[in-house]
């Protein structure tokens, strides 16, 4: 029988217990096992599935760890708490390297020598250097681009059509008559830059305190006019069910897994035109990071080239959740292996034109402060 | 000085509870005196998040009282529904009682997301009700989805189990002849289940209560889920502090406020009905 030593399993225990609670599986696997075999991601979801990380786990004979969350701040956040030590990439949306993660040290740059070839090869408007993944200065590569899309809200077009919705816009719900027709996905971050767009105002700058009470008396209304606040399931539930005829916040990312179970009416829409330099719509393009770990997994940049070969990256683009359009459909190999249902899923027939109807998310300087007005706006629906 | 068999014994459960029930509670509060929005725990010590609950101008007291009147009448909802099973299944079904205590034990295998998730297909336009009512009578189904009353048909149906049981076992620790007695000295029904068997179940029902309620006040999924976020609760109060606001010291603070509002309803209530004399032991 094989025996655990008593010093590796006291060291092992001693390690446990020093590091805190919370790390306890990993200090006591970094205290048996060599980082090279283990690599931590923490990601939106897509880049957890099994689809995405068997191979690469075959491949490496390694211990993939991966935990998805659905927002931001809270990944970010768990690196500022400390977590730097455990994870080895970090996959969030495309300001928060930049402006955020590399300012406080959070992330490492890439080899651009390395690492740029592959930008060669994206579509078009992520060819190198991509602002997102470069630092403010220009200077350095801060983490490769995948998936993205266009992120407004969505329809059922028997109930809107895409033409009506594209041109009224976000008035849709600023029309009391809609009252009761429409849902809110419970993304809370996305609601407040929605519903900045819905007051006609700029989400993306410092805000007067006239345009704070204008975004305050917006979000009572709409969300006091919203038939129900729920998640993407629900949302799309809800759209097929008839119960609701539209809802925000949405778009490609939770349109898709609805339209390729066969409801090509449920549609992302992209309105005409908006308060953002003329612009309605809102992307998303996420950028994946190597952490400021001071014990990085050299695995780390090994998977950020591995999902790039075109079969990785059409898995990704197709992975359990949620189904996405993949920058590396630039290439032309990548592109061949999406079929007529996966595109018409991801809405590619339109995906160029909503593209460039939208500004790129960004950070809402004030936030906090339009969040907790926002907070309070939900409750008084009770 | 040595430690006695006793103490002794005890050391491996004191030094879990230690670290499973006072660490997270230490941790939490150190948290909720630490300056708000930041991570700075144990480095700074102020009371900035409380007063922020405090503030009059703050509406999160409407999600206290959402959570403890839900947990209250589920409570009065669940005594009224699962007295009658647990009656049933005490006294009267007899070898039948297992296999009827299996079927409300069953769901719980199953996780509660899925179960509400089940429920939101049956109550929803052109689901299961609708679809029925509509097939067989022509009339669509009632628009009770994402409303608070439906939150609180959730909590009903998800916290059931947790009062059937021990009102089942209450009732069982009732002794056939005390009630036998009771009826020959020419008791009335009523006089019987009020002075016998309701005295003697007390401890059954008392724990059913205590858990269904604490339960409930800390209940998210119905009013996200059944609810549609037609009414906050306090803990997705607490949940949004942890996740979109990033506000840890805020979350913990709601979450501290909680634990002592419900420890002290708790307490209360236990004094007030004198445990000891409820369980015979005076």
């Amino acid at each position: 029988m094989h025996r655990l030593p008593r010093r590796t399993l006291l060291q092992t225990v001693a390690a446990a217990a020093a590091s805190g609670l919370g790390a306890l599986p990993f200090a006591s696997r970094r205290a048996l096992a060599q980082r090279a075999n283990e690599l931590n991601i923490l990601c939106w979801e897509g880049y957890n599935s099994a689809q995405v990380l068997d191979p690469f786990r075959q491949a490496k004979g390694a211990t993939v760890r991966a935990e998805s969350l659905t927002n931001d701040p809270t990944m970010i956040n768990r690196l500022r708490a400390g977590e730097t030590n455990v994870w080895d990439l970090i996959n969030v949306n495309n300001p928060w390297a930049r402006e955020v993660m590399y300012p406080e040290g959070l992330i490492t740059p890439l080899p651009r020598a390395e690492f740029e070839p592959f930008f060669e090869l994206m579509l078009p408007e992520f060819h190198p250097p991509y602002k997102w993944a470069m630092s403010a200065d220009g200077n350095d590569l801060l983490g490769i681009v995948q998936r993205f899309g266009p992120y407004s809200f969505v329809v059922n077009t028997d109930a809107v059509s895409r033409a009506t919705a594209e041109d009224v816009g976000w008035d849709l719900f600023n029309d009391p008559a809609n009252a009761g027709k429409y849902g809110i996905l419970e993304s809370d971050d996305w609601n407040v830059f929605n519903i900045f767009v819905v007051a006609g105002i700029d989400p993306f700058r410092e805000h007067s305190a006239d345009e704070l009470a204008k975004f305050e008396e917006t979000a009572r209304r709409v969300f006091g006019g919203a038939k129900l606040v729920g998640d993407i399931a629900t949302m799309n539930q809800a759209l097929i069910s008839g119960e609701i005829g539209f809802h925000m916040t949405g778009g490609t990312y939770s349109a898709s897994p609805a339209r390729a179970d066969g409801n090509p009416n449920i549609r992302g829409i992209t309105p005409l035109r908006g308060p953002m330099d003329g612009k309605g719509g809102i992307a998303w393009i996420e950028i994946t990071s190597t952490v400021a770990n001071p014990q990085l997994s050299p695995l780390a940049q090994e998977f950020l080239k591995y999902v790039q070969d075109p079969e990785v990256a059409h898995v990704v683009a197709f992975a359990e959740g949620t189904f996405n359009p993949v920058t590396q459909m630039g290439d032309p190999r990548c592109f061949a292996l999406f079929t007529a249902e996966e595109l018409d899923a991801i809405q590619w027939d339109s995906l160029e034109e909503e593209m460039a109807r939208c500004v790129e998310y960004d950070i809402v300087p004030d936030y906090d402060q339009a969040l907790d007005l926002m907070t309070a706006a939900k409750r008084a629906r009770g | 000085m040595r430690l006695g068999p006793g103490p002794r014994h005890a050391i491996p459960v004191g030094i879990l509870l230690l670290l499973g029930f006072a660490a997270p509670l230490v941790a939490v509060t150190a948290y909720s005196l630490a300056t708000p929005r930041s991570f700075d725990v144990f480095r700074s010590l102020t009371l900035a998040n409380y007063r922020t609950i405090l503030d009059p101008a703050n509406t999160v007291w409407l999600s206290f009282a959402w959570s403890l009147l839900l947990a209250a009448a589920t409570v009065v909802l669940l005594a009224a529904i699962a007295y009658p099973i647990a009656y049933g299944l005490a006294r009267l079904f007899g070898r039948w009682a297992g296999l009827v205590g299996l079927l409300f034990v069953f769901p719980l295998f199953i996780s509660e997301n899925v179960r509400l998730y089940g429920w939101v297909l049956f109550f929803i336009k052109g689901g299961v009700l609708d679809g029925t009512l509509r097939t067989l009578l022509g009339i669509g189904g009632p628009d009770v989805l994402f409303t608070p009353g439906m939150i609180l048909f959730g909590m009903v149906y998800v916290y059931l189990p947790f009062m059937l049981f021990p009102l089942t076992l209450g009732l069982a620790m009732v002794p056939r002849d005390l009630i036998d007695a009771a009826r020959d000295m020419g008791a009335s029904r009523l006089q019987i289940w009020r002075e016998v068997e309701l005295p003697l179940a007390m401890p059954g029902i008392l724990i059913g209560f205590l858990l269904t309620f604490v339960l409930g006040a800390g209940a998210v999924a119905e009013a996200k889920v059944l609810g549609g976020q037609s009414v906050i609760v306090i803990t997705h109060d607490i949940e949004i502090a942890f996740t979109y606001a990033q506000n840890w010291p805020l979350g913990s603070a709601l979450a501290v406020l909680l634990t002592l509002l419900i420890g002290t309803l708790v307490l209360l209530v236990l004094w007030r009905l004198d445990l000891d004399r409820i369980l015979g032991r005076r």
